[in-house]
């Protein structure tokens, strides 16, 4: 190990401080970058093309697919053991909480 | 007659090769400490993964004439492991594998939390040296307000591995103890209005992205900062192994059992260095004090820069997540998490605050890299 660059804390800081944001501005400027330069940007929209099996049931019988989806769906609560409940609709949550809590409760076992 | 003399003898002689003949009040102390730290792991369930390791290894350390540093065996191995570098990488490997890049790489703006809250660790290091620290101890002391465990101990290895012990035990302590030193500081410099900001749901982010950033950033840190890249290089291909679909066995050995066996060593091999000659003395005092310090910086500095993305974006960034940019992954996001729900029930800032905390990561061992580059 070679002798110290300088012993001033407040040089130390300020060179660390700017070596810091650099990189990690550099970093945020590559993020964009590679979003900008992303060949499969718009693939998400394209992607969701139906598999073999769903597009025909989607085209054929819409109304006949939604009674099948509550038919599951109300399947999976009476498995799950809520046999005084009585489902009167499905639809869509309109908040993003359900989605939210679900990665919260998965993101709960990590450590550092 | 001869009997007699001969069992006593016998009797002394195994007296003074016992580890009761050694045993100071220090060691006591020390094991005492021990138990206390393994009352806070198992009871109070403070980080246990890794405090009851360390506790535990700071009990066998207080046993005198046991030779576990001196003679070949596995507590020397373990050493080995730690005083060599080793397994600070492995668990960012681990760490790299558990983590999701997605929300940073969405928001990237969020990047800068992460570095404003290593001002944590220069007022810590400022503060070192202030107190008598010489400028090598100094920079290890300050990396405990990195918030980030085998940082901590890397660059400590490296510059100041007398202190070891002391930082570790700091550094793993204060980090179980994110969710109370937080919520003051982020109370304090906020106003209701400004924790009660809903951010929006983030973008989603392509299997390109996730894959590139973390070979990019790989690229540029190693080259740029070459004494962290075994750090930094882990994570990042910890993160391809969970990114990639195509290594799943991999990404699950890295993420369970493998950093499960390398935090088993890395902790017990920490505590084994609380020895009561190496840790009962005021530079320990200070260093748990600093330590503190430099975790109130951290939080303060990036709320404080929170607050100015607040103001830059129309109000449209809630600066509680300003306090995740301290690494501690996931705990400080979830601290913010927590904090902004308790004001605004139904605001969910994890996935937001996860961006400063993966940035925050990437910081430190910047920050780190940095450090050992001027004074290494």
């Amino acid at each position: 190990m070679g002798h110290p660059v300088t012993t001033n804390p407040f040089i130390i800081m300020l060179i660390n401080m700017t070596v810091v944001f650099a990189v990690l501005i550099g970093l945020s400027l590559m993020i964009r970058l590679i979003h900008i330069v992303d060949p499969t940007k718009s693939a998400p929209k394209t992607a969701v093309q139906p598999t073999a099996s769903v597009p025909a049931a989607d085209a054929a019988a819409p109304a006949e697919d939604k009674n099948l989806t509550a038919a599951v769906i109300a399947a999976a609560v009476a498995a799950y053991g809520c046999s005084e409940a009585k489902i009167v609709a499905i639809r869509p949550a309109g908040s993003s909480v359900w989605t939210n809590t679900a990665r919260l409760t998965g993101i709960r076992n990590t450590v550092n | 007659m001869e009997v007699w003399n001969a069992f006593s003898v016998s009797i002394a002689s195994v007296w003074s090769d016992s580890g009761f003949a050694g045993f100071t009040v220090g060691n006591g102390i020390m094991v005492m400490v021990g138990f206390v730290l393994l009352y806070l792991a198992f009871v109070k369930e403070f980080e246990p993964l890794l405090l009851a390791p360390i506790a535990f290894g700071c009990v066998m350390a207080n046993f005198p004439k046991t030779g576990f540093l001196e003679d070949p065996g596995v507590m020397q191995a373990i050493h080995y492991g730690i005083a060599n570098e080793i397994f600070p990488p492995l668990i960012f490997l681990g760490v790299g594998a558990m983590t999701d890049f997605g929300p940073l790489i969405a928001n990237p703006s969020t990047i800068i939390l992460g570095a404003a809250a290593q001002f944590g660790v220069f007022i810590s290091l400022a503060g070192a040296m202030m107190l008598g620290f010489d400028v090598k101890e100094a920079a290890a002391i300050g990396i405990i307000g990195g918030a980030d465990g085998p940082t901590a101990i890397y660059i400590t290895m490296k510059l100041a591995p007398h202190l070891l012990g002391a930082i570790a035990v700091a550094a793993y302590s204060y980090m179980s103890l994110v969710p109370l030193i937080q919520p003051p500081v982020m109370a304090l410099l906020t106003t209701p209005e400004e924790r009660q900001v809903r951010m929006g749901q983030l973008r989603p982010v392509t299997k390109f992205e996730r894959l590139v950033f973390p070979v990019v950033c790989t690229i540029v840190i190693s080259l740029l900062l070459p004494p962290v890249a075994a750090l930094i290089g882990m994570l990042m291909l910890g993160n391809l192994f969970r990114e990639s679909g195509v290594t799943d066995r991999l990404s699950d050995t890295a993420q369970n059992a493998l950093i499960n066996i390398v935090t088993i060593f890395l902790a017990l091999g920490t505590g084994m260095t609380m020895s009561a000659a190496d840790f009962l003395n005021a530079k320990t005092l200070m260093i748990i004090c600093l330590g503190l310090i430099a975790f109130i910086g951290g939080t303060a500095a990036g709320v404080i820069f929170g607050k100015i993305m607040y103001v830059l974006s129309g109000h449209k960034v809630n600066p509680l997540i300003g306090s995740a940019g301290v690494s501690a992954v996931p705990m400080a996001a979830r601290v913010s998490q927590i904090v902004g729900q308790k004001y605004c029930p139904g605001n969910f800032l994890l996935m937001n605050a996860m961006g400063p905390n993966v940035a925050g990561v990437i910081g430190t061992a910047v920050a780190a890299g940095t450090m050992l580059a001027m004074l290494g």
